[in-house]
């Protein structure tokens, strides 16, 4: 058959040329920036201690400095495409902050996702930072980006003007010609975004040119969130980008940035069923069954996970039935769930198993459904 | 807080990969020997502050 001519009569010719020259697809550095994914909870009450607790990637930074309440919230900036944020309700005050108090969230990133920043080099790009913020504690708060392989430090302070308003804020940091990012899995950035610190973070002078790290610069001038219990403070629509301007919030669809989550933190329940000890998940009788590979021991499958994780993650247990003890595995005698223990003989990046001993109680060779949910964490 | 630190020890190749940590809060986590997870780097300091992971092979 001979070749027709195309047809070009209703071909797009005028394709954006200006947004399709730099990097466009996955542009933000920051994941879950949106803060649409919460495989933890939704909420966690009586914070005091550092950890991830709501928000996937979201760290919580604090010490002795208040009691916070953190949430997703639905709370957005109106018109603008976010349906979750990120809430810290303080809910036991700290008016006078120690010396070492701090307050932070932040975002820890890994080096190999960085290396198109040429940091180091005389072609560093500049990044700049876009969010949604709004709090009834106005004032100066500060945002810095910490490189955690050469001990810099750059910092931008910005304003909260009117209480409980949205408002968008844009910080440019400079690109930092000293200090190349390790190309590997561990964290060369670390985004924070201050709420409160004591003196040894604010004693000293702001700096907004990349230098070495001092801990009296790295908060100077920043308002304290855990000075009422009146106080509350959002965030969303986090984006770091290369430039030296804010692009629009790059959306990303739920799968995609809840698979990106799970490099970091996964659980063997529904996305939307919070971890708990003896709930009857997809994991009750299944996936697979315990195995004698003697009369003394039965071994799990190797379970995989989903996602290959950023690392070796630490493994955590749930019972998956009541009848099992917290924090073990169960296996089924014909009658009754029986107490499996939490022996975890291999864990890799990509799955684990597990062995259960006792005396005697098994036929070799025979098989015995399994109970088991889990956590694995491998977050930076 | 750790509270102990246990070495896992597979029962067909005798070898160990994993430690078994129980926090002060009574949680418990298996956490691989691997420098880049968070929680082994914690019981290196912990180890380092002269406290001794439990290891009773088997035998």
């Amino acid at each position: 058959m001979a070749l027709s001519r195309i047809d070009t009569t209703n071909m797009i010719e005028d394709v954006p040329q200006s947004k399709l020259d730099n990097n466009i697809n996955f542009r933000n550095i920051i994941i879950n920036g949106d803060m649409s994914i919460a495989q933890r909870g939704t909420s966690t009450s009586s914070i005091t201690g550092s950890d991830y607790h709501t928000v996937d990637r979201f760290r919580t930074a604090i010490s002795s400095l208040g009691t916070f309440t953190q949430s997703q919230s639905t709370d957005v900036p109106s018109g603008q495409g976010f349906a979750k944020s990120l809430k810290m309700d303080c809910t036991t005050a700290d008016a006078s902050p120690s010396a070492s108090d701090q307050l932070i969230i932040q975002q820890r990133i890994e080096g190999q996702n960085l290396q198109y920043l040429k940091k180091g080099t005389a072609n560093a790009e500049s990044l700049t930072l876009s969010f949604w913020v709004k709090s009834n504690k106005t004032g100066t708060y500060v945002a810095n980006i910490l490189d955690n392989d050469n001990s810099r430090q750059i910092s931008n302070s910005y304003t909260i003007n009117t209480s409980n308003t949205w408002e968008k804020k844009t910080l440019t940091f400079a690109g930092d010609t000293t200090g190349v990012f390790g190309n590997d899995n561990n964290t060369s950035i670390e985004l924070n975004f201050w709420l409160g610190a004591g003196s040894t973070y604010t004693s000293g002078t702001l700096q907004t040119s990349w230098t070495s790290t001092a801990s009296a610069d790295l908060a100077v001038g920043q308002v304290n969130l855990a000075d009422s219990t009146s106080n509350e403070w959002y965030i969303t629509g986090v984006q770091l980008e290369a430039g030296t301007t804010a692009s629009d919030f790059e959306f990303l669809p739920f799968d995609v940035n809840l698979e990106r989550c799970k490099r970091y933190y996964e659980k063997s329940t529904d996305y939307s069923v919070d971890m708990a000890n003896g709930a009857q998940n997809v994991t009750y009788g299944g996936p697979g069954s315990w195995v004698a590979f003697n009369t003394s021991n039965i071994r799990t499958p190797v379970i995989y996970f989903e996602c290959q994780k950023r690392a070796t993650p630490t493994l955590t247990i749930f019972a998956g039935d009541p009848a099992i003890s917290n924090g073990n595995m169960g296996w089924y005698n014909g009658s009754s769930w029986q107490d499996g223990g939490n022996s975890i003989n291999k864990l890799t990046a990509k799955g684990f198993y597990g062995t259960y001993n006792s005396n005697s109680a098994f036929g070799q060779f025979n098989a015995y459904l399994l109970t088991i949910n889990w956590t694995a964490d491998a977050e930076l | 807080m750790i509270n102990t630190v246990e070495k896992i020890y597979d029962t067909l190749t005798n070898t160990s990969e994993v430690y078994k940590v129980t926090y002060q809060d009574g949680s418990v986590k298996s956490v691989p020997l691997d420098e880049a997870n968070t929680d082994y780097q914690a019981i290196l300091t912990w180890i380092s502050e002269g406290n001794t992971v439990i290891d009773n092979p088997p035998e």
